[in-house]
């Protein structure tokens, strides 16, 4: 009985570093009783996103997401491939979310982190669900060739809500994306054009011409939210995440629609408002994701 | 064709893009080739570099030189693998690794094992191990494109996350590599320049202790070759290691002024604008 | 290597001061140098090598493979080597994994050359059988029994060993089949190819105990080591690969002294294994 006051009394005569570390649900719990975050957010906010190309050469499209100090880099890499006897007519899109030992000190050479693979596949169910890529758009010659499309989705720096990054970089690599140009040779093979080889092949060979991005029909968003006590806390830092008792994930897409909604475990939830509220704080971000995004998009056409 | 990962069965196997359709840059005796990007032989690329790259480590650095991009994080000092035995000097642990995107064809070589041994070469002689007994300091690359002459890069760069990390060091540690390619020499070779070298030096150099922590050759050289690759990298050490201090300075005397910016304040630095 | 003592390191140090080391050496003299060749029947090509304490095994095996597509007029060489468990007791389990796989990439760096193959040992391009179609690949597999310092150095002259002892066979090409995708090849089984070793470089570690260098070092020096050059040096006195092994930083005209200091090793060297190899080719012929 006497231990929660003997650290309260400790608590307020240690500096506020030493009793974050010592004693983090108390120290937490004493920002959230002054309607505060431990990084001065209030409490129904999420912190700032950017959004901005990755400028890597070697891809077809990238893009690199910040919230807060949580960084994303994705990259879209196309290649050709024969499309399957079943599905004759589309492409296909592949997932895969890395964390590599840099991006945080949980992550070990030979050890990778737990949550990547689940990241991975919660990213290919959101973006094949949303609907925002029509598959069919990515076939080349019906039965003979096909887009097989890579995303890979580097964390760079890990601190809370992976999942909302990752998915805010695939949405804007998609947008970035420029699909190469392929040529048809005589033999009937495809092949991949150079963007400096461009001006010295006739452009009867080209299959693909004037078709360089993708129509996007609507791009999904996230916000997660972590729950604690009755307190809703979106877009948790990772400090933050091994407080709370559970998280909701809304995805919703640009026109306000949910397409998934995730909650893995922890308590049960009492009253259905707090997923409303959820989904509520969910579209307030929407919008702002959209316009750095849509703000990215005009920058990059500028250029 | 091809060796691609398991996952891709039915690609054709494109051809690495940049390479097709240009002709070779160099070819045998040709003694007025010229650089694929224009440099002159002894010109190192312009070098970008940035401290506090990845806030979740003790400390990382950024590094863009050409289309060569690095992130490198320090974690530690922090408690030995319970397996290690009592040792009574720290202990540096090194990894390097490349994203799937990082090479013109995709997914190779994910985890470089020779680089980290090299990685892990050229720090040991800079850091006091001394002032971190029975703990180790990991320092782990990752390699976001690769455009040439990757592992000085890495090595620069980890140099530049060990200061940024508070780690005790003698002196800073650049890196430079030279490709001897026919009766020319030329200095920080780019990707393209690979294929075509008959030999190469790698120096790793303390610039203000004028000392060498690693240095690797291959191919055949004679003495008065090594001697004048050596000066050309010594040279370019010294330069790019005031690049580096300047960049460490600047980021001291950011962090003073403003303590708390926006968390949002570091991100065009990434890419290096 | 087992601990030392204060007293123990001292004395090795202050030995290798006085150019009177603990086993009676000078500083630049290699231990008693023992050559066998062709000891593994099934290979090519092999050779068995002893510095002292320390021993270890090459081999040479030729197979027909088919060339790099972006080298279609070189033949491959691949380089492996292992340590026994048996050799020093951190070889057990895992533990000999960082060390091959250091041996391997310093001894490919010193043998094969650049990535064009300008500098090689090993020449590639006398292994091309029908350019860009078919070609001899060459395996060369290292493993060290018995661990006892300078075990580089000691595989190094191992591999040169095994290489002089190779024959590859002769390839007969159906005339009228190289114009074909995959030219049927006709392998024979009593002529065989004597390799040309001449180029083949011998291996210089220097090990730097204090301000002084040695070679030929023994575990126990290897112990104290500040850090160690290891140069490669072919007949012409060129270098032909060289690798710092970690350890203190050197100044780089201590490491221009080093290789000035390696190339007048490396003559005597050569002489002595050579003289050593044909020697043991000698005796195995006898037989």
């Amino acid at each position: 009985m006497g231990l929660p006051n003997e650290s309260g009394d400790l608590l307020s005569k240690m500096d506020s570093d030493a009793s974050r570390r010592l004693f983090p649900l108390r120290f937490y719990e004493s920002h959230l009783s002054i309607s505060t975050r431990p990084d001065g957010r209030p409490l129904k906010s999420a912190r700032e996103a950017f959004v901005g190309p990755g400028d890597v050469a070697s891809a077809d499209g990238s893009a690199m997401t910040k919230i807060g100090s949580t960084t994303m880099l994705a990259a879209i890499k196309m290649e050709i491939m024969t499309p399957s006897a079943d599905k004759p007519d589309e492409g296909s899109i592949a997932v895969e979310f890395y964390m590599p030992p840099i991006c945080s000190p949980l992550v070990r050479p030979g050890r990778p982190a737990e949550i990547a693979p689940v990241i991975s596949k919660q990213l290919y169910d959101t973006i094949m669900s949303s609907g925002m890529i029509d598959l069919k758009e990515l076939s080349l010659i019906s039965g003979k060739a096909a887009w097989m499309v890579y995303l890979d989705i580097y964390c760079l720096d890990a601190d809370g809500a992976l999942f909302d990054a990752a998915l805010y970089s695939a949405a804007a690599a998609f947008s970035f994306l420029q699909i190469p140009v392929v040529s048809l040779s005589e033999e009937g093979r495809l092949t991949i054009i150079p963007e400096e080889g461009n001006g010295n092949k006739s452009d009867k060979d080209v299959v693909n011409k004037g078709k360089r991005k993708l129509t996007i029909s609507s791009l999904p968003f996230s916000l997660t939210c972590g729950l604690h006590k009755n307190y809703i806390l979106p877009d948790p830092t990772s400090e933050e995440e091994t407080l709370m008792e559970t998280f909701v994930t809304v995805v919703l897409n640009s026109s306000g629609h949910l397409v998934s909604l995730y909650k893995p475990g922890g308590p049960v939830l009492a009253q259905t408002s707090t997923i409303q509220d959820c989904i509520a704080l969910t579209r307030q971000r929407m919008t702002d994701l959209q316009k750095s995004l849509d703000e990215a998009i005009t920058e990059m056409k500028v250029d | 064709m091809t060796g691609k990962g398991s996952a891709t069965p039915a690609t054709y196997s494109p051809s690495p893009t940049s390479r097709k359709g240009k002709p070779p840059a160099y070819k045998d005796g040709d003694l007025n080739w010229a650089r694929p990007d224009g440099r002159g032989f002894q010109q190192c690329r312009p070098a970008y570099f940035r401290t506090g790259a990845v806030n979740a480590a003790s400390g990382s650095a950024y590094v863009e030189i050409g289309n060569t991009k690095v992130i490198v994080s320090v974690f530690g000092p922090r408690e030995s693998k319970k397996a290690m035995k009592y040792s009574d000097i720290g202990r540096l642990n090194c990894n390097v690794s490349y994203t799937s995107f990082s090479t013109p064809v995709r997914g190779q070589q994910l985890d470089h094992k020779e680089y980290s041994s090299m990685l892990h070469k050229a720090l040991e002689g800079a850091i006091i191990l001394e002032s971190f007994p029975k703990t180790t300091v990991d320092v782990f690359a990752l390699v976001l494109e690769s455009g040439g002459s990757d592992l000085p890069i890495v090595i620069s760069c980890a140099s530049l996350a060990l200061a940024d990390a508070g780690i005790m060091m003698y002196d800073l540690v650049a890196s430079v590599s030279v490709y001897s390619l026919g009766v020319n020499l030329v200095i920080d070779p780019i990707s393209e320049e690979e294929s075509y070298q008959d030999g190469s030096l790698l120096i790793s150099y303390m610039p203000s202790r004028k000392e060498v922590t690693q240095l690797t050759v291959t191919g055949e050289w004679s003495t008065d070759k090594i001697n004048e690759a050596m000066n050309i990298c010594l040279d370019a050490c010294g330069k790019l290691g005031e690049i580096m201090r300047m960049c460490l300075k600047e980021a001291a005397s950011v962090s003073s002024e403003v303590n708390l910016g926006r968390p949002g304040g570091r991100l065009k630095g990434l890419q290096g604008a | 290597m087992t601990g030392l003592s204060l007293g123990e390191k001292l004395f090795i140090q202050g030995g290798i001061a006085q150019d009177l080391r603990t086993d009676g050496r000078k500083r630049l003299t290699y231990r008693p140098i023992y050559v066998e060749t062709g000891v593994i029947p099934q290979a090519n090509g092999s050779a068995r090598v002893q510095f002292g304490g320390t021993d270890v095994i090459a081999s040479v095996k030729a197979e027909i493979g088919r060339p790099n597509p972006m080298q279609p007029d070189k033949g491959k060489v691949m380089i492996n080597v292992s340590c026994s468990p048996t050799a020093a007791p951190i070889f057990e389990g895992r533990g000999d994994e960082e060390v091959s796989a250091e041996l391997t990439v310093t001894l490919q760096r010193c043998l094969l050359g650049g990535k064009s193959g300008a500098g090689a040992g090993i020449d590639p391009t006398s292994l091309v059988v029908v350019e860009g179609k078919v070609c001899w690949d060459l395996y060369i597999d290292g493993l060290v029994i018995s661990s006892d310092g300078n075990l580089l150095d000691a595989l190094g002259a191992a591999i040169k060993a095994a290489l002089s002892n190779t024959g590859i066979p002769q390839v007969q090409v159906a005339a009228d089949a190289s114009g074909e995708d995959r030219p049927e090849v006709d392998i024979s089984d009593e002529e065989f190819l004597q390799f040309d070793t001449s180029g083949v470089p011998v291996i210089i570690t220097l090990t730097k105990v204090g301000r002084h260098y040695i070679v030929d070092a023994t575990g126990e020096e290897e112990s104290q080591m500040s850090s160690a050059v290891s140069i490669s040096i072919n007949r012409k006195g060129h270098i032909c690969g060289l690798s710092k092994r970690g350890g203190a930083g050197l100044d780089h005209s201590v490491i221009l002294d080093m290789i000035s200091v390696a190339r007048h090793v490396s003559e005597q060297l050569l002489n002595k294994l050579d003289s050593e190899i044909s020697a043991a080719e000698a005796v195995q012929n006898e037989l």
